[in-house]
């Protein structure tokens, strides 16, 4: 009981899992490239971006630079300035450096003298009197009218401006630096919109100058900072802080000791927000869709487990042999399901059926006897009905057999049953049982059915030809014609089973059935194949019959006639009915105690072919009542004695 | 006695009777007449009399000091007539002479004194584009070029002199050279200067 159950939840689940797994490999793997052409296409934007942020980034730094030139520059041509630089007096001069320096806010100022020589310095005083740190800024400067650049002082990064000053010729230089630290980078951040960071690369391992970086994304940037600097021109990806960041370095100086690079950075993840909401969206309908499929899977599955679960319940009782299991289906069927649930009624409908003809046929010998019972219509214990008896028997088969072995005998005696039985199954008979070297047959039971005395009287002729037509193959074998010996009686018999519950015998019993058997014996007495009684004789149309006697059976008072079918009328020839004619006349004046004129007829029957016994048993009945004088109570019938 | 005929002698040179002249030709290093350039004898052996021209005007005309270079014997004052409605500052801090003529319209009362030799850079404090030189020599024996490139030094008595030649915008100073001059006698004096590239100016303002 739990068995089935389990299984067809496992199909369901197995049904549900496959469509769901199917959806959700189809998904990831959609999802799977959508994200890397996502992450392809925010990298590739995110890198175009850091670039396009560098050049915005370089020309940040030239106008920032343009506009230190552009103070310092006016502010190299304060009249008072230049009157200070004039007195040549280096206390004054450091003096109004200081001031000047502090106007602009610049980190110091100095004085460089034509010829190059530092004339006062406000960073370093010990530089005066020295050539100054930068030469070619005022290279640069003296062939451009101002110089801009960035120099690492004492470890920092400065901006250095030089400009001339002009009294109106150049007399001297002015050189102002500004420092670059990490306030003035947070500063280029906000304009950049990245992550800024001063690198310089002189001779030993990069170092970082100025960030707008933590300490520990610093460190990490300084660490690799040689490799980022290798592949400057595309960027590239570094873990910044536990971070992925796309970082691209453009050298701004490569003059004086060591070379200047600033490093943008932006984190990736700054890059792919915009995508964040398109994979939320994707990612959303997904489980949506999921969600779906797992339910219609899941219904689908059910409504084609269930009935699974119940056909397969039902097959578990129909195994143990309960063919009464109800299966639900529609009717007609509206799919695969129902066409399986009906082909499963049919099936154990058709089961049922064949396992109560086994349990029938096991008892009885016939298919209609089967057929009846399984209807219904036939009650154990037996019924009375009317029905043509048949017996059979075959002549002088004993005799017959007296050559032959005994295989040979069995086989020759199978010949003969077989014929009997082809014929009385196809004339709807019932070969009711096999009786040594004969057998008897029921027409009209179990199934009662017109004409059954008609169909016998058909059956016996039918028989009685084939059995001839045996003739020429046993002539051939060296053997005697065959003949056979058949009676026939229509009566109302009791039909029913006989027998124990285990084994049972359907059969038909009564006086009529004793009759039959008696006719069948009479035939030898009368040398004809056939014997009919009077019923058999009545139920029949488009058969020539030859009345053969009036029999009285012991036991009963009234006398029965009996009749012999010769041929069916459609087979009739005259010359066979002009004697058939004489008979019955001959027949009648005997009965009406015409005995002289009867005597005369049966003289002259006496030598027509297939009369001759009949002439000579009436020849003989004429000596005995010629003999009696029998009273006026005779009714011309023969007695049965025998049996 | 002696002593009187050197005044004579003087005196006839001046009068030009027995005077020589000195053309100097300015080329600069492709042969291009140099305009502007300043030529001055110094007499050897002894001092170089005072020469009569004693003031000199430097003028602003259209922000412009005009002439763009003067020259003046040591001890010469020069008027700065301003021409234009405007004031200007002129101002210098050369060496040779530092003054300072705040702003000024018209002619300043009191002319400036150049009494010591040199070169001296005036520029104009509110005007950046204003530019002008003032060599300052120890001898009336000078002359300018003009767009020519040839400067007359005339009236020389015979004799040894140092010829100087300068200009603003010399890339190295040019060695003076010495000639000796007879009476009578216009002796050429080819020099060829180096200039250095268009000075570098300040935008105007
Ligand atoms: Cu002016």
């Amino acid at each position: 009981m739990k068995w089935p159950r389990f299984r067809a939840l496992r199909l369901q689940q197995r049904m549900v899992l496959l469509f769901v797994t199917l959806l959700m490999t189809v998904q990831l793997a959609s999802f799977y490239f959508i994200r890397v052409a996502i992450e392809e296409i925010a990298s590739q934007t995110l890198r175009e971006e850091l670039q396009v942020g560098a050049r915005v980034f370089r020309r940040l730094l030239d106008q920032n630079s343009q506009q230190l030139v552009e103070a310092t520059s006016v502010l190299t041509y304060d009249f008072g300035f230049r009157e200070a630089i004039a007195t040549r007096d280096r206390d004054t001069i450091l003096s109004a450096l200081r001031n000047h320096a502090s106007r602009i806010r610049a980190s110091g100022m100095a004085v460089v003298g034509l010829d190059g020589r530092v004339v006062a310095d406000t960073m370093d005083e010990a530089q005066t009197g020295g050539a100054y740190a930068f030469p070619d800024l005022v290279v640069q400067a003296e062939s451009q009218g101002r110089a801009s650049g960035m120099r690492v002082v004492g470890g920092k990064p400065y901006q250095v401006i030089v400009v001339p000053i002009r009294a109106p010729l150049p007399i001297a230089w002015v050189a102002m630096s500004f420092v670059i630290d990490d306030a003035s980078a947070r500063d280029l951040k906000t304009l950049a919109s990245s992550d800024v960071t001063f690198i310089e690369v002189s001779g030993g391992a990069p170092r970082v100058l100025a960030t707008t970086l933590e300490p520990g994304p610093r460190a990490a940037l300084e660490r690799s900072a040689a490799a980022v600097i290798a592949t400057s021109a595309e960027g590239s990806r570094l873990m910044l802080g536990g971070e992925d960041t796309e970082v691209l370095a453009t050298p701004i100086e490569r003059k004086g000791t060591g070379n200047l690079y600033s490093v943008l950075q932006r984190p990736v993840a700054a890059g792919l927000e915009p995508f964040r909401a398109l994979q939320l969206v994707l990612v959303l309908l997904a489980c949506l869709s999921l969600a779906v499929t797992a339910l219609v899977a899941n219904r689908l599955a059910r409504r084609l487990a269930l009935p699974l679960a119940r056909l397969a319940k039902a097959a578990g009782e129909v195994a143990k042999g309960r063919y009464d299991v109800a299966v639900q289906a529609n009717e007609p069927a509206r799919d695969e399901i129902d066409e399986l649930a009906l082909a499963f009624r049919g099936m154990t409908k058709g089961l049922a059926e064949r396992d109560k003809v086994r349990d029938v046929l096991g008892k009885v010998a016939s298919a209609a006897v089967a057929d009846e019972l399984m209807r219904g219509t036939v009650e154990l214990g037996g019924e009375e009905r009317e029905a043509t008896v048949m017996f059979t028997d075959i002549r002088n088969f004993t005799s017959l057999c007296e050559t032959l072995r005994p295989q040979e005998s069995l086989a020759l005696l199978n010949d003969f049953l077989t014929v009997i039985s082809e014929v009385v199954e196809q004339y709807r008979g019932v070969v009711d049982k096999y009786t040594g070297d004969g057998a008897m047959a029921v027409f009209g039971a179990p199934v009662a059915e017109p004409g059954d005395a008609q169909r016998a009287v058909e059956a016996a002729l039918e028989i009685r030809r084939r059995v001839l037509a045996l003739g020429p193959s046993l002539a051939a074998r060296g053997l005697p014609h065959p003949e056979i010996g058949i009676g026939l009686n229509t009566a109302r018999v009791i039909a029913g089973n006989i027998g124990s519950s285990s084994r049972l015998n359907y059969t038909v019993l009564g006086d009529g059935v004793n009759l039959a058997s008696r006719f069948e014996g009479l035939t030898k007495r009368y040398r004809v194949p056939i014997v009919v009684g009077e019923l058999t004789q009545r139920g029949c149309t488009g058969v020539i019959f030859r009345e053969l006697d009036k029999v009285r059976v012991r036991g009963r008072v009234e006398p029965v006639r009996i009749f012999e079918p010769l041929q069916l009328a459609r087979d009739a020839t005259t010359r066979a009915g002009r004697a058939l004619d004489t008979w019955h006349a001959a027949l009648a004046d005997y009965r009406e105690r015409r005995w002289d004129r009867a005597r005369g007829l049966f003289e002259r029957l006496e030598h027509e072919p297939g009369y001759e016994r009949l002439a000579e048993i009436y020849l003989g009945y004429l000596a005995d009542v010629a003999a009696r004088q029998p009273g006026p109570e005779w009714d011309a019938a023969f007695t049965l004695f025998e049996k | 006695m002696r002593a009187a005929r050197f005044p004579l002698i003087a005196l006839f040179a001046v009068g030009g009777v027995l005077a020589a002249s000195l053309e100097v030709t300015v080329r600069d290093e492709r042969g291009n007449p140099v305009e502007n350039a300043v030529a001055y004898a110094t007499p050897k052996g002894a001092p170089a009399p005072a020469g009569p021209k004693r003031t000199a005007a430097i003028e602003q005309i259209d922000k412009t000091f005009v002439p763009h270079v003067t020259v003046v014997q040591a001890g010469t004052t020069v008027q700065f007539p301003n021409r234009d409605p405007i004031r200007h500052h002129v101002y210098s801090f050369s060496p040779a002479k530092s003054f300072e003529i705040k702003l000024y319209a018209g002619t300043p009362p009191t002319p400036v004194l150049f009494d010591k030799p040199g070169e001296v850079v005036l520029g104009c404090n509110i005007h950046d584009n204003m530019l002008a030189f003032v060599l300052v020599v120890e001898t009336p024996y000078f002359a300018k070029t003009p767009r020519e490139g040839i400067a007359r030094l005339e009236q020389l008595p015979a004799g040894e002199y140092d010829v100087h030649v300068w200009h603003p915008a010399l890339a190295a100073p040019v060695p003076a050279r010495t000639v000796r001059l007879r009476a009578d006698e216009t002796a050429p004096f080819p020099a060829a200067v180096t200039l250095k590239a268009q000075p570098a100016r300040a935008p105007a303002r």
